[in-house]
């Protein structure tokens, strides 16, 4: 196979068995949910506040949900022992983590664009001029959280302790792509120039090319068998 | 037992000598014959320890990051035991610079704690380490920790210069450029101790290394030599 | 083991002259008097006094590195008179150490030098949390690897009687 099909074929594979069991969106979706009512209420906000905060919230809650997603992407693959026919297969493991960072970017990013109206519905936003460049924020920050998580699940899935093992050693790695996605999308949600947050996107556009060929390259260590 | 280990039984002893030697000539310049600073006073003593501690915390890091390029490239179990070992020496000089930088922060900023961007990119190395070692107890096959370790100890390392930038960008923004330590020019006779106690901590990290190897591959030689014995004596029962 | 308890306490004896000398030398240079001790001894030797400089009282060219001021301890005040490197930090009701000699013949203190208070705690305690923990760190995995050594001496030889007992099957 080639490496083009491969990647393909992975993603395919992936949307395939979330259509039919709609496990992993479902769940990251009424998560997500949760979180907005809990931000809700610990934080009675008035519309200046919620200008100051609304970024981090937001992006607080897409890593945790994210989180939840990129756990899920490998701990299905348990099942049936088909995390071991990955490791077996002769196909390129490198072409395995491309189509796996796919999958998990695109679920991460249909939750995300279900959810981001209810943050504009419950705290007042005004975003209708940024959409454009909202959008890509949420497509940069994402691939970031996707290309370091992808890594992470498919090391965490295969020890002790998986659940807590992942957010803590991918939390403290995505620390850069949380502070240039705050930052960035607050500076969309507020109006400003783009030129003013700009470098928040070159920033995130660095990290999602150092860290997919870092992670590219080590896949084949963590897919080792 | 290892050849590598026997030299390094034989020569750790120079390591230390000069660790010691250096630590106490520099703590002698630097807590008695240096003068205090023109601005800061007699609290740039303080200095000494802290800078030493946080340079050594890289240089760990640094040979932590190499030990694992190494290990994924050769596969030589020593390697890993030597990655293991720097990973939990750079936790400890981790910690203390953090430790230490905060006792310097109360006197010379009135605050124990500023989100300034060494301290934030330092509390980051701080957890990204602590993950590593977690990592580390939770996998019972050896070689399959090892393996693991060394992809997060890589990617923790790339990560590091962008979480510094990042944050750095970060506070710029956030807060004013009252307090930082950049600008501040040396004068040679506060350099020397600091030369002096550098050096000595680095020394000291590496005899210190050698040891914690050292350490790790006899615990692992000891487990082996214990289950080989185990093994045969449950040979020895199964077959009378 | 004996020679690694050695190598310890040549340690310890050079850290404990360390301590002892910066201790001396914190008690020769750096110790402070206050206004009544100068008041009461007249002192004529360099001394370093501790004292707030009272409000109302100061005059002087700060530029020039010239000023006069009243310093006051706990019941008694002392003239001071001082000439030196433009002052920083002088200002009233400030807590500040001075430098200079004590002139009995006209009873006013020649400062040349002023200094912050420093809470010596701070630096002590970042000393004693930079060291401690790595001394007794190293100590501990010093003597494992010692230990470790010993052990793996002894299972050595008890593996050589298991051989011999295989054998002998």
């Amino acid at each position: 196979m080639t490496f083009l099909k491969v990647i393909r074929w992975m993603v395919w594979k992936d949307l395939i068995s979330e259509v039919r069991s709609r496990e992993t969106i479902s769940s990251m979706f009424f998560f997500a949910l949760i979180v907005i009512l809990v931000f809700s209420f610990s934080f009675s906000m008035d519309q200046q506040a919620a200008r100051e905060l609304i970024a981090g919230i937001i992006w607080v809650a897409f890593v945790f949900t994210g989180i939840i997603g990129l756990g899920r992407s490998f701990s299905v693959e348990l099942q049936n022992d088909c995390l071991e026919f990955l490791q077996m297969s002769p196909a390129s493991k490198g072409a395995m983590y491309l189509g796996k960072v796919m999958a998990n970017l695109i679920f991460m990013l249909t939750v995300e664009i279900i959810l981001f109206p209810m943050f504009v519905i419950f705290f007042n936003l005004d975003v209708i001029e940024e959409i454009h460049i909202l959008l890509l924020i949420f497509f940069l920050a994402t691939f970031g959280l996707s290309a370091v998580g992808t890594l992470f699940s498919a090391l965490t899935v295969q020890i002790r302790a998986r659940e807590v093992m992942l957010p803590i050693l991918l939390l403290p790695l995505v620390v850069p792509v949380m502070i240039a996605a705050v930052e960035a999308t607050k500076g969309a949600l507020n109006g400003d120039p783009l030129a003013g947050y700009w470098q928040w996107l070159e920033l995130l556009a660095i990290f999602n090319v150092v860290f997919t060929v870092v992670s590219f390259w080590m896949f084949e260590f963590v897919m080792d068998s | 037992m290892n050849k590598v280990i026997r030299r390094i039984q034989r020569y750790q002893g120079w390591f230390g000598a000069g660790a010691a030697g250096c630590l106490l000539v520099g703590l002698y310049l630097g807590l008695i014959a240096s003068p205090p600073d023109y601005y800061q006073g007699e609290v740039v003593r303080i200095m000494y320890i802290h800078v030493p501690l946080a340079h050594t915390s890289l240089l760990a890091y640094t040979v932590l990051f190499g030990g694992s390029v190494w290990y994924l490239w050769k596969r030589d179990p020593l390697v890993d035991n030597m990655c293991h070992a720097a990973a939990g020496l750079s936790a400890v000089f981790t910690s203390l610079a953090l430790f230490t930088g905060m006792i310097w922060g109360k006197p010379t900023w009135n605050t124990w704690w500023t989100w300034d961007a060494r301290l934030t990119s330092f509390t980051v190395l701080l957890l990204i380490l602590i993950g590593y070692l977690m990592l580390r107890t939770f996998i019972d096959d050896p070689e399959r920790e090892a393996r693991f370790a060394a992809v997060v100890a890589i990617i923790g390392f790339v990560d590091l210069p962008i979480v510094h930038f990042s944050v750095e960008w970060w506070r710029t923004l956030h807060q004013p450029q009252s307090f930082s330590l950049r600008g501040v020019s040396i004068s040679s006779d506060l350099l020397f101790p600091l030369i002096m106690m550098s050096i000595g901590m680095s020394l000291l990290f590496t005899y210190m290394l050698l040891v914690r190897t050292q350490m790790l591959y006899l615990t692992n030689l000891l487990h082996a030599k214990k289950g080989r014995l185990l093994g045969q004596f449950h040979l020895s029962k199964a077959d009378s | 083991m004996t020679a690694f308890y050695l190598r310890w306490g040549i340690l310890v004896v050079g850290a404990t002259i360390l301590v002892v000398l910066t201790y001396r030398n914190y008690e020769e240079n750096l110790a402070t008097m206050t206004p009544e001790q100068v008041l009461a001894n007249s002192p004529t030797e360099e001394i370093r006094v501790k004292g707030l400089v009272r409000g109302g009282t100061l005059r002087g060219e700060l530029e020039e590195g010239r000023a006069s001021f009243d310093l006051a301890g706990e019941k008694d005040t002392l003239p001071v008179q001082y000439e030196g490197p433009p002052p920083e930090n002088l200002r009233e009701l400030k807590t500040l150490i001075l430098i200079g000699k004590w002139k009995t013949p006209t009873r006013t203190f020649q400062a040349r030098e002023m200094a912050l208070v420093t809470n010596y705690g701070f630096v002590m305690g970042a000393y004693i949390v930079g060291l401690i923990p790595l001394a007794l760190f190293l100590f501990f995995m010093g003597r494992k690897v010692c230990l470790l050594y010993d052990e793996i001496k002894q299972s050595t030889l008890y593996q050589s009687e298991s051989d011999t007992h295989v054998d002998s099957r």
